[in-house]
């Protein structure tokens, strides 16, 4: 298998507090990654450091075989919105913007044209049993549903790596639950490499392969059975 | 819950303290600009009724011994210099405003700015006009302005009797002369409507600064067990707490600055420090309605939010405005057009008629405002490409009210400036001054109220022998009263101001040689007058008209002479467009007014526009934040925000602009019947650097945008 992303020997400190501290940690195309850890670990700094959010005090960060860490910020963001994708916890959608507006807006922010964008958002509300809320406003959403447009808005433009920072740390477990099986479904559908932090068992056990970051460092890598 | 509120907005920790002194310096600057127009609008009734007091009417009879009083205006150089001849006809006579006593004959009071001009100028051109003995100078009791050309001269009571405006008065200053309603509304409207308003917006604006942080605080306090009121208790004291201090330092910015303000001429003219002052009324209305206004802001706002234990939910999408608003808007103008042609005869009836017209308008705008933002935001986001676009169109449509908030004063501002300098502008150039060095503002005449049966040869001859005095002319009475005023041998004609038509002996001319509202012109051909050339010399003498090089030394020189020859005038020896030089400096002092309006409103509503885009950051700091983690640029993030402010802005500034000249042109077309003037390039170009000082003050928040959109928001939030 080729890998897609990986991390090598990365330090990271906010300011004098280190936070980690040599992580290590490659990801093969199409898998699924569950980082784990305790509050404070560094997982989320681990996977801002993958994505290219944060640049490493040392260390590398690879991505099709370029460093991602020695890019400029302009390159960075470029990767990001290109040929990333990102979920995070809440909060992500621009609330005066229509739920199909918001899920086009990676490709406007692209170059596609207005009326491409959303015609390939719209394709998204069928896929992620979002029917008939193309015209909603977020502040009109549940949690659950709110959760499927960003999934949506993470997954319109083909990402080849889709970041997810707890994507379900907001939701009740049976919405939860159904977010990941539409994330995990549809990134299997479009051979998207998962790199997923969270702090549940049970949303980890939707990865392809856990692994656990404790005091800076990737710990214990463990490959489940699929 | 008040004790709590005041200890958690002075001793909150560090952020509360640092909101607590941005909001309280933001409305400092609003206080303190409040403090200018109210005493600016003190000051300009200072000014009218001081000017208003050079011009007393008569006491009611019965009093001891009368002052005799009469005010004329006589002119030099264009400036209007308020000549009052006064004289005491006995001990108990009351003593003119300004000087110790009343000067006796042959003695005078002079304005400080007035004794200056005397001290520059050559005493042929202007201190002749005085003769007799300077008793001192005027003080700014009797004084419109410091820069006010007033004299007092002494006579006796018969020659000040016989002077025209004569009257009698037994007392002096006791009664304030009534202004003019018109002019005070139309001063306090203008001022009222084009400033005012901004600054209150802004305070209003300056308050919710930190809004939303402050609503994530009270959603806290709801968690362990606030109740509503209670969070509206804290938010109003937070705000009023803030306000009381920056209402207590804009008091002290606008006492600190009160001389160096006084000194700026906002009317044309510089006002006395003094008059730059607060009524108990003003202090009250300031210190207690500022926070006040600021408690209520904030209960107001917090209405506007849902503050729940677990959170804040903002509203979702407010109720659309609908077009009724336009209403107001559309009768106002309806109702100026509907006057064109039907002006009515009085004074009072026509500001019956267009002072309502123009305040529907103002009222029509506010209203239809958001409707308008609404309307052009749609448009906007349905026809958007680029995300920025879409985002700004789709906030500026969502919430039209809040967007079309921070910019109302700037339409306001506009629209009453651009009325006001359409106006002024059409009337400057169709009254203005003659052309500088054209033979109209070189023509010095001065008719006689009274039929003079002749002129003596010594005057005529002083006239001829000033340098650069080419024709000094006697012009006779016409006796057909249906003709031109005057008659003239047809040999006599300055070859300036015309000549007969062919086998003419006299010809009937005008008083000045210039016909009223006409330039002179030596083509001119004069009509023949049914008088022979023996009979016209038997006719009286209607007025001497002199005509020089132009320069202001033969002009001013050889008005000196006619006023001295003939003291009693009843209008002073004038040059065609003296009477509209002075008026229209008048009218620049008011576009000078309105431009520093237009400056100050907008530079205002940049601020406003700044607190708002600020607020509106905060709002959205998070989806701004992962928005730019996942990859989309700042730049368009800064365009969305710069979009959200600027086009608005920009919109509502073309259609101020807009409505205030199709106004000004329903006003002009009505009153008196001009059709509107385009205003000058400085017009534009003020409301350019306005509008750029507007942008910029914008622009100063987007690093703001940078700073609180890192990635260090994804993680703490």
């Amino acid at each position: 298998m080729t890998i897609a992303i990986e991390a090598r020997n990365v330090v990271f400190s906010f300011g004098q507090t280190p936070a980690l501290r040599g992580a290590s940690l490659a990801v093969e195309a199409g898998e699924i990654v569950a980082i784990m850890g305790a509050s404070g670990s560094g997982k989320s700094t681990l996977l801002h450091c993958l994505a290219g959010i944060l640049v490493p005090d040392s260390g590398e960060v690879l991505f099709d075989g370029a460093r991602v860490d020695s890019m400029a910020e302009a390159q960075r963001s470029s990767l990001r919105r290109d040929r990333f994708g990102f979920v995070f916890q809440f909060g992500q959608l621009v609330p005066e913007l229509t739920t199909a507006e918001n899920v086009a807006l990676p490709l406007l922010l692209s170059g596609v044209r207005r009326a491409e964008a959303l015609r390939k958002a719209y394709g998204w509300f069928e896929r992620l049993g979002l029917e008939g809320l193309e015209h909603r406003r977020s502040g009109e959403l549940s949690g659950g549903q709110a959760q499927r447009v960003a999934l949506a808005r993470g997954l319109v433009a083909g990402p080849e790596v889709l970041f997810a920072d707890e994507p379900t740390g907001a939701l009740d477990s049976l919405t939860g639950e159904q977010v990941m099986d539409l994330l995990v479904t549809a990134a299997r559908e479009q051979g998207t490499t998962v790199i997923l932090v969270t702090h549940e068992p049970r949303v980890a056990a939707y990865a392809d392969r856990e692994v656990i970051v404790r005091d800076g460092r990737v710990n214990a890598p463990d490959r489940i059975a699929s | 819950m008040i004790r709590f509120g005041l200890r958690l907005a002075v001793a909150g920790g560090r952020e509360a303290l640092t909101r607590l002194v941005i909001i309280a310096s933001a409305v400092a600057v609003g206080a303190g600009l409040l403090l200018v127009t109210l005493a600016g609008l003190n000051a300009v009734n200072a000014q009218l009724t001081r000017y208003a007091s050079l011009y007393p009417s008569a006491s009611a009879e019965g009093g001891g011994d009368p002052l005799w009083w009469s005010t004329r205006e006589d002119y030099f150089r264009g400036d209007q210099i308020v000549r009052i001849d006064v004289a005491a006809s006995g001990q108990g006579s009351p003593t003119p405003v300004g000087i110790p006593e009343t000067p006796g004959p042959g003695e005078y009071y002079l304005s400080p700015e007035l004794t200056t001009l005397l001290a520059a100028t050559p005493a042929a051109e202007l201190a002749d006009r005085y003769p007799g003995r300077k008793l001192g100078t005027i003080g700014e009791a009797a004084l419109p302005s410091p820069d006010a050309l007033v004299v007092i001269v002494g006579h006796t009571v018969d020659d000040v009797a016989a002077l025209p405006h004569a009257r009698q008065l037994t007392s002096v200053g006791a009664d304030t002369p009534a202004l003019p309603e018109t002019v005070v509304d139309l001063i306090v409207g203008v001022i009222a409507g084009g400033l005012l308003f901004p600054v209150l917006i802004f305070i209003g604006t300056a308050t919710r600064l930190s809004a939303a942080r402050r609503e994530q605080r009270f959603a806290a306090m709801r968690l362990v067990g606030a109740t509503p009121r209670q969070i509206s208790v804290i938010a109003a004291t937070e705000a009023a707490a803030a306000a009381v201090a920056g209402t207590a330092l804009g008091f002290a910015l606008f006492y600190a600055f009160r001389g160096q303000l006084a000194a700026i001429p906002f009317t044309g003219m510089r006002f006395f420090p003094d008059d730059m002052f607060l009524r108990p009324l003003d202090i009250l209305v300031v210190a207690l309605g500022v926070p006040a206004g600021a408690a209520l802001a904030a209960w107001v706002s917090l209405r506007r939010v849902r503050i729940s234990p677990l959170g804040v939910t903002r509203q979702v999408t407010p109720r659309a405005p609908r077009a009724y608003r336009l209403i107001p808007l559309v009768l106002g103008v309806a109702e100026l057009a509907f006057f064109i042609g039907r002006r009515p005869e009085t004074s009072d009836g026509q500001t019956a008629v267009f002072l309502p017209g123009l305040l529907l308008i103002m009222a029509g705008l506010v209203l239809a405002g958001p409707w308008l933002t609404m309307v052009g935001a749609r448009v906007l986001a349905s026809r958007a490409r680029r995300p920025a676009a879409l985002i700004a169109a789709r906030r500026l449509a969502d919430n039209p009210k809040a967007g079309f908030r921070a910019i109302s004063g700037i339409m306001l501002a506009l629209f009453v400036t651009s009325v006001s300098i359409g106006v002024i502008t059409t009337i400057v150039a169709n009254r203005g001054p003659a052309r500088i060095g054209s033979t109209d503002a070189g023509t010095v005449s001065t008719s006689f109220s009274d039929d003079q049966p002749s002129v003596p040869d010594a005057l005529m001859a002083e006239l001829r022998a000033i340098p650069g005095v080419r024709s000094a002319t006697a012009i006779h009475r016409n006796p057909d009263r249906m003709a031109d005023p005057g008659v003239l041998a047809c040999t006599d004609i300055p070859q300036a101001y015309g000549r007969c038509a062919d086998g003419v002996a006299v010809a009937a001319v005008a008083e000045s040689l210039v016909p009223f509202g006409e330039s002179a012109s030596a083509t001119r051909v004069w009509p023949a007058a049914p008088v022979s050339p023996a009979d016209l010399r038997r006719l009286p003498v209607a007025s001497i008209v002199v005509g020089t090089d132009a320069s202001s030394a033969s002009v001013e020189r050889s008005r000196t002479v006619l006023s001295l020859a003939y003291p009693d005038f009843w209008v002073a020896p004038n040059a065609p467009g003296d009477f509209e030089s002075s008026f229209t400096d008048q009218l620049r002092g008011w576009q000078q007014l309105a431009n520093v309006i237009i400056v100050a409103s907008l530079g205002l509503a940049g601020c406003s526009l700044a607190v708002s885009v600020v607020g509106g950051l905060s709002e959205r700091r998070r989806p701004f934040s992962l928005l730019r983690l996942s990859g989309a640029p700042v730049r368009v993030l800064r365009r969305v925000v710069a979009l959200e402010s600027a086009v608005p802005m920009l919109a509502v500034a073309v259609v101020a602009v807009g409505m205030g000249f199709v106004a000004a042109q329903l006003f002009l077309k009505a009153q008196m019947d001009y059709t509107l003037t385009a205003p000058g390039v400085e017009f534009y170009a003020i409301v350019l650097v306005g509008l750029a000082a507007c942008l910029g003050i914008i622009a100063s928040t987007l690093p703001l945008l940078e700073r609180i959109t890192g990635p260090e928001t994804a993680r703490s939030e």
